[in-house]
């Protein structure tokens, strides 16, 4: 017996397999390292420590006193790190340490089998908190790690080598590739079945249904994404972009919020002038609201234009969310308003701001005409000493006198705010827009990206039969800020990535740098469209475009043949019939017909060996014939004896016939 | 997996599989051999893979939707993984090495590999108990398979079950393969018998010796000279301090030993048995002897291959050999 080894079904864990176990559990954890409570890791250390020395036969296994000590207080621990056991991060958090647990409870190969399917799971689980492009790169490496560990379950104890466990792993990987893609493509995307909770963006940022001046000027700090958008025509220019999220009509003395009886009723308006199609995909931001152009519609089922013209989903967008729009900018938006709504449009706290409130009748008795109004504060903010800056300073209790006319330092909710405060004052119904204005242009991709820093704040004022009307104070002030974007209106009094020193926004001046960054940003785009948007909405109008009509029975017949058309392809390349050599023996056989077929001695087909010999026997050179002889002989006793052929005895004949 | 089939469907697959896969001496394990179903694993992966689809369904979200599909796919395809790493197997009989009634004998099995790498293969009688071996390309590996020597004679080896879960366990293909193997067993061996029936004597010309005097009643220990047989050496003795010792036997001066199978009384079991015993004992010496069974003389001679020769014969006795 030189190589059999025994070894009883079910018993323990093979070194290999436990390697991989390792190294897959490692990464595993490390996506979510961001979101479980950090004492897990040390959990992880102590469980691996001791799995590693139970190895070594060091230790024992803990009894299971210690385990359930070790279960209940873990489960414990994550009850008061997250201050719940239900919810996507609390349940998270218990996955993963069940995942670490069970290394500790590891004998068998049953039990391995259960850790490798969490790790699985818990792989999948690290996609609902991060499912962008490099994370999707990076979960190849623990899905690999775990077929390793599944593998090596599988392997006799002579496998020693873990890197050959990981080719195979690696190839088996491989293989499986075009299965997915066409799964990928081709399977149903359902509806969800029920709802679950949802994965908290870690620290989101973005608009909030209320604004104190502060709040954008913050906002104004962050690089993060907001949404990106994908024009159908040209890009309009940057001064053109204002991408409305939501109007802040409520005005409380200090900020700025949603109305909260805003009537969900149809607004009125007319599309006017030339339209403009594009289509965006969104960061989450816990938010319902969408951005558009104004006045913007999309005839996706689950949005809807509410009474102040902005886009709502029915849910919040909890994940990267794309939609398609369109919009009018010239549109003529709600000519008439009910006393009702103009009397909510000219809220203001009953005290406040005296300061103001007189300014604001002083311009009333000088331009009775509201048009000529507005124009002239806005002019106002103009020629005034006003500076546009994010570092503006705290503001007391009558914030908007104390912003016009001490400080006169601000961002445009200061501007937008502290105008409509006075528009309101002189009778003139009008509301602050908040929203974010222009985005970097990726000139390659055809697509405006929009960053939190971008956001903004702006003023409409409704006039009888003209509507709403959008006007800009911040533009008076900084018109490098529409025009060309923050970075370039705040270039020499902030540094917006401060403290991210490895942001590549840091680095727009140098070509290169920047070169590459547009287009990570435009393969990031391409990824959120095509891979991570590819649900229900996109997989219909793929193939719609494609089978020309969505019939699943069709799609499943197709699905179904080019599924196996694939597996035949591979299963042809895994078992390479036309290297298909048959049995030694039969080799040597072949061998020798060559040899004297060479020598113009032909073997029919079906014609014995022996009978071969009595017909060729005659015209054989006298000095070959014992050698074929013997060699035929030798052929019979190893094909009729029940014996194994003695190869090495027929080569041999065989070299004899050759001489 | 068969082991839990009632007797009348395990019956009915019995004799289905002695059509589809007759007795034979060597065999390249191909399409019709090969049984593939997957396993207890598989059916977890399974439904891990459905839990992890509720996940993709319920998020919305693509990477777990693709990640599932991966792993579906990979799942699949082991299926000829694993068939693969059984196709193309060449299994054949390589002799058993004999054993007594009662005991443990063992049939060698060869695996010879012309065509790839063939990992954890296991082989064995049930699927409970199973030896793992790696067959790697252009080598022959052996298995030793042991089977308790029930019946003297030859004894057919059962069908023996070739199978692999590799490379991930998910499947199982397998095969139940009859090598038309046999396995020889000799007589269980009596040896607490003190044979006292007297033969012809001692006086007899053709110098039959008497049973009674028995192999081992050594007369004594006389001192070593050299020529003696290093086996008859008494080495307790030795170690005691004693010095060189050797046994001395009443039979050795140039008397023959015959174990004659008609001398003796009982049963036919019961004599082979105990003519087993004897032989065994005597040729721990250095004593020729010889074993006459009914219309059969054995020897007489010594050594191993007389040995085996006269065991064969016990076995053998009444036996047709297949």
């Amino acid at each position: 017996m030189n190589a059999a080894h025994i070894r009883k079904v079910a018993e323990d864990i093979p070194r290999i397999s436990l390697v991989w176990l390792l190294v897959a559990q490692v990464l595993v954890i490390i996506p979510h390292v961001l979101h479980v409570p950090l004492w897990l890791l040390g959990l992880w250390l102590g469980c691996a420590v001791w799995r590693v020395q139970v190895f070594r036969m060091r230790v024992p296994f803990p009894n299971s006193w210690v385990k359930a000590a070790l279960m209940l207080s873990s489960g414990f621990a994550v009850y008061l790190s997250r201050g719940s056991l239900v919810g996507l991060d609390a349940a998270v958090a218990l996955l993963i340490t069940a995942f670490i647990l069970k290394l500790l409870e590891m004998r068998t190969r049953r039990d391995a089998l259960v850790l490798i399917f969490l790790g699985f799971f818990a792989v999948v689980t690290s996609y609902l908190f991060a499912d962008g492009l490099l994370a999707a790169l990076y979960s190849i490496l623990p899905v690999i790690a775990l077929l390793a560990a599944l593998l090596g379950l599988q392997q006799s104890s002579f496998a020693a080598q873990p890197l050959l466990t990981l080719k195979l792993a690696s190839r088996l990987f491989a293989q499986a590739i075009p299965l997915m893609v066409l799964l990928f493509v081709l399977f149903p995307r359902l509806e969800p079945l029920w709802s679950l909770p949802q994965a908290k963006e870690q620290g989101t940022v973005g608009l909030s249904s209320s604004m104190t001046p502060g709040d954008l000027a913050d906002l104004g700090q962050s690089s993060a994404l907001a949404f990106r958008a994908r024009f159908d025509g040209a890009i309009p220019a940057q001064s053109q972009l204002y991408w409305r999220a939501l109007t802040l009509p409520h005005f409380d003395g200090r900020s700025w919020s949603i109305s909260q009886r805003l009537a969900t009723q149809e607004p009125q308006w007319q599309a006017q002038g030339e339209a403009l199609s594009y289509s965006i995909i969104m960061q989450p931001s816990t938010q319902p609201w969408l951005f558009a152009l104004d006045v913007g519609s999309s005839e996706q089922a689950d949005i809807r234009l509410m009474s102040d013209f902005r886009l709502q989903r029915s849910t919040p967008v909890n994940r990267a969310y794309q939609y398609q729009a369109t919009s009018w900018p010239k549109a003529l938006r709600q000519p008439q308003l009910s006393q009702m709504q103009q009397h909510e449009f000219l809220q203001l706290p009953r005290a406040g701001n005296p300061q103001t409130r007189d300014w604001a009748q002083t311009l009333r008795q000088q331009y009775p005409d509201d048009n000529a109004l507005v124009a002239g504060l806005l002019q106002h903010f103009n020629q005034q000493p006003y500076h546009y800056t994010l570092k503006s300073p705290l503001l007391g209790k009558d914030s908007v006198d104390e912003f016009l006319f001490s400080s006169r330092r601000g961002f445009c909710a200061h501007y937008a705010g502290a105008m409509v405060f006075t528009l309101r004052a002189a009778g003139i119904p009008s509301r602050v827009v908040a929203g974010y204005l222009g985005g970097e242009t990726n000139q390659a991709g055809q697509f405006v990206q929009v960053r939190q820093f971008d956001a903004h704040a702006w003023v409409e004022y409704w006039q009888l039969g003209q509507g709403w009307r959008s006007v800009d104070p911040t533009f008076q002030v900084a018109p490098e800020r529409i025009e060309r974007g923050v970075q370039d209106a705040l270039k020499d009094e902030v540094d917006l990535f401060q403290g991210d020193f490895l942001s590549p926004l840091r680095y727009q001046h140098i070509a290169w740098i920047n070169q590459l960054r547009m287009s990570w940003e435009r393969l990031n785009h391409s990824w959120q469209t095509q891979i991570l948007g590819y649900q229900r909405e996109r997989q219909q109008a793929w193939l719609k475009q494609w089978f020309g009509q969505v019939d699943w029975q069709t799609i499943g017949l197709f699905l179904v043949l080019s599924a196996a058309l694939i597996i035949a392809l591979l299963v042809l390349w895994m078992f390479k019939p036309w290297q298909r050599q048959s049995d030694p023996l039969q080799r040597i056989v072949n061998e020798f017909q060559r040899v004297l077929q060479r020598r113009g001695f032909t073997r029919q087909t079906g014609e014995g060996l022996r009978s071969f010999w009595q017909r060729i026997r005659t015209d054989l050179p006298e000095e070959q014939q014992p050698a074929v002889i013997r060699f035929i002989e030798l052929y019979e006793q190893q094909q009729y004896a029940q014996q194994l052929p003695d190869l090495v005895v027929l080569r041999r004949a065989l070299a004899e016939i050759k001489k | 997996m068969l082991e839990k089939l009632s007797s009348k469907p395990r019956q009915w697959f019995a004799t289905w599989l002695a059509r589809r896969l007759p007795p034979v001496q060597r065999i390249r394990l191909q399409q019709r051999h090969i049984f593939i179903v997957p396993t207890l694993t598989g059916a977890a992966y399974a439904g891990s893979l459905v839990l992890m689809l509720l996940v993709a369904i319920n998020y919305q979200n693509s990477l777990a939707y693709a990640l599932t599909f991966l792993l579906a796919s990979l799942g699949l395809l082991t299926m000829f993984h694993t068939w693969r790493n059984l196709a193309g197997l060449t299994l054949s009989a390589a002799g058993s090495t004999p054993c007594f009634v009662g005991e443990q004998g063992s049939y060698r099995l060869r695996l010879n590999s012309h065509k790839r790498d063939y990992q954890a293969i296991a082989v064995g009688w049930t699927s409970t108990q199973l030896q793992l071996l790696d067959v790697p390309f252009d080598t022959e590996q052996y298995a030793e398979l042991t089977a308790q020597g029930l019946r003297r004679g030859w004894q057919q080896a059962p069908r023996l079950r070739i199978e692999t879960r590799f490379p991930l366990g998910l499947f199982v293909a397998w095969s139940q393969i009859d090598l038309a193997q046999t396995l020889l067993v000799y007589p269980q061996p009596l040896h607490d018998v003190v044979l006292v029936t007297a033969g012809q004597g001692d006086n007899d010309e053709s110098e039959h010796a008497n049973m009674s005097a028995g192999v081992d009643d050594y007369q004594g220990l006389i001192a070593w000279q050299p020529g003696d047989s290093l086996r008859r050496i008494h080495w307790k003795a030795w170690s005691k301090g004693q010095g060189l010792l050797v046994k001395q036997f009443t039979e050795q001066q140039g008397q023959q030993l015959i174990l004659d199978f008609d001398q003796l009384p009982g049963a036919v079991e019961w004599r082979l048995s105990v003519l087993c015993a004897q032989v065994l004992k005597v040729s721990q010496t250095d004593q020729s002897y010889s074993l006459l069974l009914t219309g059969q003389t054995i020897g007489p001679g010594v050594g191993t291959e007389h040995l085996k020769h006269c065991l064969r014969a016990l076995a053998l006795y009444g036996v047709s050999t297949p």
